[in-house]
Parts: structure tokens; C-alpha cells; sequence
């Protein structure tokens, strides 16, 4: 481990001070942070940003097409000419509402059962565990595909899908962290003093999850992008014109490898968006100390 | 606790354990198989119109349906497909009408074949990267370690498999980038179906010299997010067992350090990422999905997303559970390994 100089100070600074002063030492965790930031930022003004805004949409130029990468079209343009960058960014949009939606169900309810599960025991820990070890066997693509073919390929079944198969890692994570907090001497110090039970879980056991949670989230998040893309790739998405990095990516293959831009524009913005991500999250879990 | 434990309780001891593994396994697979089938049986559409088509009249679909078992209460037709899957039969394509056993007994070995390479590939690279990159922390083999882990984390499968087609299309351009292994050689069928194998069974270099040739690309592509993530841990198990009390005494006697990696570090370090790839399993059997596409490799995966994207139902469920029995079948094997190799898991496990 490299000098770190609070440390050496022993506890002059509390915990809280010691993480930021780690995370604001940590550059990678700033330039993911930088990183996670724009992509956010271009997402939400997309149509302000984009040089051609109506490019995401059914537009067809067919003066412009397969025009390689210049200045007024930095990323090139595809088949029907249109610019790829303008594409990418509203692809950005669509990746980060991918994220939110899927992350916002699976988070809280992978947290709740998994909190539940180590505070209650019985039945309902047997039920978490067991059901989480039956989706750990899965491939989560494939049962992704097949949850999200069954009923009809579209975002929301798209985001539902992703959801499905998300939650069991939240859970088991949160019930490892919460079996381990719960076995603490404060939490039967809280019993004693008569406590509820719904104090100990939300008092006591869920803020010392919370560092926990956050980076798994962080790191996720690169994970959801990732697995949308994937899925979008396989043709399980959105439906044209919408732009979506994958099926972006997809689309292009076939004009490989004369119009390499058309494949190479969507995919590096899938992985600055993955990696800003796991930067921020790497940086996160230095920050906390904790393993995720 | 005392520690005189003789070999053969400790045998004893192992067995059990796995057999204890395998009966919660086999409830994992049950549990599986009723999830897919609730899951089939919720689908909007009537599978047996699907098959027909459009233009297939209700006569024709109600016998189908009734051939199917598909009029019967939904427990008795669950109750018939466990029992019929008990005696290794998934029923037939909804679409070509062939059994689904024998289509997936056809193509399993090919994805086995890639799949096991890529293993193969994750293991040679990543845990040496990973001992090299701890044994030489913060300097520039740690950093290129590092690059390593992050692309193979970062990029998509699909992204890193058509850059490497790109890059080898135009570098090298006898290098095979589609397929397993060029027909105009009539590659021997059978007896494994692994090509690699039974090349060199039935005496053909040239056979096996043109399978190696095809697979290394793909292999590379599906192990790249394995080999990110598997150097990233070895790394970090290394560096973590180098501060424990027994290395730091080696250390102290002047034991020399290649002594110390191999049987001492090693051993204690390998238990975290052999898990991890044991768990990794499943998701190197769904990007297998992706890398087939890309390498029109025609495995079990290219099958099993034709089969999802046609709602071909009985094919769906035969390819989830046949993943779920090869990542349960890996997991075992795993678990038998690393028992072996931490003597503390084989007592926990009577304690």
C-alpha cells in the first residue's frame, strides 16, 4: 500500500474524512467520475448537443451515405446518411434509461429480500438463498433473451428482462453484508434495549450496507449498459429508427470492413460509457474499503 | 478441533461433502426446469399456432395441441415434460419438427469445444499475468495487467470479437475468421464431436492443425472478459496471501522466492479465481451466444438463439436447462477441486 498520510496520523480524521481524502487522492476514480458525468450530462440535453438532432429519428439522406469521418460529421454517417454522432448521443440516452429503469427495481428489491433474508432467517432466508443459487446457474443473457422474446422485443421488455435476472445478485450481496452486520455486537445491544425490528433493519443493518450497495450500483451500472447492448446486438431492443448503441453496431457489421467507422463509432461509446462506470465504481469501492 | 485427521475419513469426508453439493444442485435444476416452464406456458400465443403458422386451420391446430399434451391441466403437463426430461427426451422443435435431443447432442460439443478452450486460454494467460503483475506491483507489466483487465471488463464481447475479425482480416489474410474448420478437408464426424479431438483420434494433422487454426479467434473473444477478470483476482489473492504469517517466515529463512510462488502462494491464491470461474461459467456460456453469431461457429448457442428468436418453446427450455446442468456439471468439478487443494473447507464441511 502506498503512504497514505491520515493513516499515518492514526485517527485524527474521522472515517468520513478518510474516504474522501482516499477517493479525492484516486485519479482514476476523478476521470471516471469526469467520464460518468458527460456521458450523463450529453444524455440530458441530447437534443441541444446533437449537431443533427432529427438524425435520431427516420431520416434518410442519401447524398451523405457511408460517408467516412470529417468535420461536419465527426463519426461518419450510416447506410441512409445519417450522423453517427448525433445517433450515439441519443444511443447514450436510451443506455442510461436502460440503466435507471432496470437499476431502480432491482436495487431496492434485491436489497429488501436480501435484508430480509438475513434479519428473519426460516423460510424466508431458505427461499432468497435457494432462489438466487437456481439463478446464478443461468447464463443471464440467455434468460434475459428468452424472458424478453417471450413477450415482445421492446424496451420495457427489454428493461423488465434485465430486471428479472438482476435482482438475485443484489440480494445475495446484501445478504452476505447484512448476515455479518447482524451477528455485531450493537445489533444485540439495540435488541436488548428493546429495539423493533424494523429500527434494527433500517437503523442498525441497512446504513452499514449502504457503501456497499453504492458501489455495486456504480459498477452495475457499466454492467446494465453492457448486457443492453448485448441484448440490442442479438436483435432484442428497440425497434429502428430508434438509435440504440448495439443494434447500431449490429446494423453496421455488414458493411465491414469498407465502413469500419459505422461499427467503430457506437462501440467506443459503449465502452467510454462502461468504462467511466467502472472507474467511478473501482474508485468508490477504495473510497469504502469494501468488497464487493 | 483436532487436526490428526487420517486420509481415509478424509476421503470419506470429500465425498460426502460433493454428494451433499449434488443433491442441492439437483434441486437447483428442478427449480430451474419449473421456472422455464411456467415461463413457456405464460407466453401470449398458443405455441402450436405458432408452429403451424397463420395459415394452418383450428382443426389442424387443436390436434397439434392435443398431440402436444398442450389441452391437458398445466401440473400434468409439467408433471409429463419432468418425466419425459428424466428419460432425456425435451420433445420435438416447434419449428423443424426434429427431436430437440438430437439437435442439441449435434451441436454441444461444438460450443464445449470453444467453450473449453477459451477456459483453457483464461487459465495460461491470466494467472500468469496475475502472479507477474503482483510479484511486480506499480511498474509497467502491472499496468499493462491492468489495461488487460479493464478492456476485458469494459468491452462487449460482440465489439472485441468483430474488432479482432477486422484486425486479422486485414493483417492476415489466410487466417480463417468464419467457421470451425474448412470443409474441402471432410473433417472426421464423431466419436466426441470435439473436432480438436477426434482429428487427432482418427490420425489427421492437418485436420486438427486447420481446427486450431479457427478456434483461436473465437476462444480469444469469449476469454476476454474471463481473463480480465480472472487476472484482476489472482492479482489481488497473491498479494493478499503474501502479507500471511507462514509466507512472511519462508521469507525470514531465506527460502528462495520461486520456491515460495509455486507450491505455497499459488496453491492458497488459486481458491478465489478457480471460484470465480466456476461461477463465470454461466456467463461465458451466454456470450458464447454472441460469439457464434459473430464466427458463425453453429454450436448449441447459435441454436438456442434461433430457437429464442423463432419462440421455438421446446427448444427454449431444453437450452436453458442443458446451460444450467453444464454450469452445475463445471460447478461440482469445482468445488471437488478446491476442496482438494484447502484442507480447511474439508474439515468445515464435518464440523
Amino acid at each position: 500500500m502506498a503512504f497514505d498520510a491520515p493513516a499515518a496520523l492514526g485517527s485524527a480524521l474521522s472515517p468520513r474524512a478518510m474516504a474522501w481524502y482516499r477517493f479525492s487522492r484516486n485519479r482514476q476514480a476523478w476521470i471516471g467520475a469526469f467520464m460518468v458525468i458527460s456521458v450523463i450530462f450529453v444524455a440530458l440535453f441530447a437534443p441541444l448537443i446533437a449537431p443533427f438532432p432529427d438524425h435520431a429519428g427516420a431520416v434518410v439522406d442519401f447524398s451523405h451515405r457511408h460517408t467516412p469521418p470529417n468535420l461536419t460529421f465527426p463519426l461518419g454517417t450510416d447506410k441512409v446518411g445519417r450522423d453517427i454522432l448525433s445517433r450515439v448521443i441519443f444511443g447514450f440516452r436510451l443506455s442510461l434509461l436502460l440503466v435507471a429503469g432496470v437499476l431502480a427495481i432491482a436495487v431496492p428489491l434485491g436489497a429488501a429480500l436480501g435484508l430480509s433474508a438475513a434479519w428473519c432467517g426460516g423460510i424466508i432466508e431458505k427461499c432468497v438463498t435457494g432462489f438466487t443459487n437456481v439463478m446464478l446457474a443461468i447464463p443471464p443473457l440467455v434468460m434475459a433473451l428468452a424472458i424478453g422474446n417471450v413477450l415482445e422485443p421492446n424496451l420495457v421488455n427489454a428493461m423488465i428482462a434485465i430486471t428479472l435476472v438482476w435482482w438475485t445478485w443484489h440480494a445475495r450481496l446484501v445478504y452476505r453484508v447484512a448476515k455479518s452486520v447482524a451477528a455485531e455486537d450493537f445489533i444485540e445491544a439495540a435488541r436488548l434495549a428493546g429495539a423493533g425490528h424494523l429500527h434494527i433493519l433500517t437503523r442498525e443493518i441497512l446504513p452499514n450496507c449502504v457503501s456497499v450497495i453504492s458501489v455495486k450500483t456504480t459498477l452495475d451500472a457499466a454492467f446494465v449498459i453492457l448486457f443492453g447492448a448485448t441484448l440490442s446486438f442479438l436483435g432484442l431492443g428497440v425497434k429502428p429508427p430508434t438509435p440504440d448503441l448495439g443494434s447500431m453496431v449490429a446494423d453496421a457489421r455488414q458493411f465491414l470492413p469498407e465502413q469500419w467507422w459505422e461499427v467503430l463509432g457506437p462501440g467506443l461509446a459503449i465502452v467510454y460509457a462502461t468504462l467511466g462506470f467502472n472507474l467511478l465504481g473501482d474508485g468508490l469501492r477504495d473510497m469504502f474499503d469494501v468488497e464487493v | 478441533m483436532t487436526l490428526k485427521v487420517d486420509r481415509r475419513t478424509m476421503i470419506l469426508d470429500c465425498i460426502s461433502a460433493i454428494l451433499k453439493r449434488l443433491v442441492g444442485f439437483i434441486g437447483v435444476l428442478c427449480v430451474l426446469s419449473l421456472m422455464i416452464f411456467i415461463l413457456a406456458r405464460v407466453v401470449p400465443g398458443d405455441p402450436a399456432r405458432i408452429a403451424l403458422g397463420p395459415n394452418a386451420t383450428q382443426t389442424q391446430v387443436d390436434a397439434l395441441r392435443a398431440s402436444m399434451g398442450l389441452d391437458r391441466p398445466v401440473i400434468e403437463q409439467y408433471a409429463l415434460y419432468l418425466w419425459n426430461g428424466l428419460h432425456g427426451s425435451f420433445g420435438k422443435s416447434l419449428i423443424s419438427g426434429k427431436s430437440v435431443n438430437g439437435e442439441i447432442a449435434e451441436l454441444l460439443p461444438a460450443t464445449l469445444e470453444l467453450v473449453i478452450v477459451a477456459v483453457l486460454g483464461i487459465i495460461v494467460i491470466a494467472v500468469p499475468l496475475g502472479v507477474i503483475t503482483a510479484r511486480y506491483r506499480n511498474s509497467w507489466i502491472d499496468t499493462i495487467g491492468r489495461l488487460v483487465s479493464i478492456i476485458g471488463v469494459t468491452m462487449p464481447s460482440f465489439l472485441f470479437a468483430i474488432i479482432l475479425q477486422l484486425a486479422v482480416a486485414n493483417g492476415l489474410s489466410h487466417w480463417p475468421i468464419i467457421g470451425r474448420v474448412d470443409p474441402a478437408l471432410h473433417p472426421p464426424a464423431g466419436p466426441t464431436g470435439l473436432l480438436l479431438v477426434d482429428s487427432l483420434i482418427a490420425a489427421r494433422p492437418e485436420v486438427f492443425a486447420d481446427a486450431a487454426r479457427h478456434i483461436l479467434l473465437p476462444a480469444l473473444a469469449l476469454a476476454m472478459a474471463g481473463i480480465g477478470q480472472i487476472t484482476r483476482i489472482t492479482r489481488s489473492a497473491m498479494i493478499e496471501h503474501q502479507r500471511r504469517d507462514h509466507v512472511l517466515t519462508l521469507k525470514s529463512f531465506g527460502v528462495p522466492e520461486r520456491v515460495i510462488v509455486w507450491p505455497y502462494l499459488l496453491k492458497l491464491s488459486s481458491i478465489a479465481p478457480l471460484t470465480v470461474l466456476g461461477l463465470e461459467f454461466a456467463s461465458l456460456i451466454g456470450n458464447a451466444f454472441v460469439v457464434e453469431m459473430v464466427f458463425s461457429w453453429g454450436g448449441f448457442a447459435s441454436y438456442g438463439l434461433e430457437a429464442i428468436l423463432q419462440k421455438d418453446l421446446n427448444a427454449v427450455m431444453a437450452v436453458v436447462l442443458v446451460s444450467g446442468l453444464v454450469f452445475v456439471t463445471v460447478n461440482i468439478v469445482v468445488d471437488a477441486i478446491v476442496m482438494l487443494i484447502d484442507p480447511r473447507l474439508r474439515l468445515k464441511e464435518v464440523r
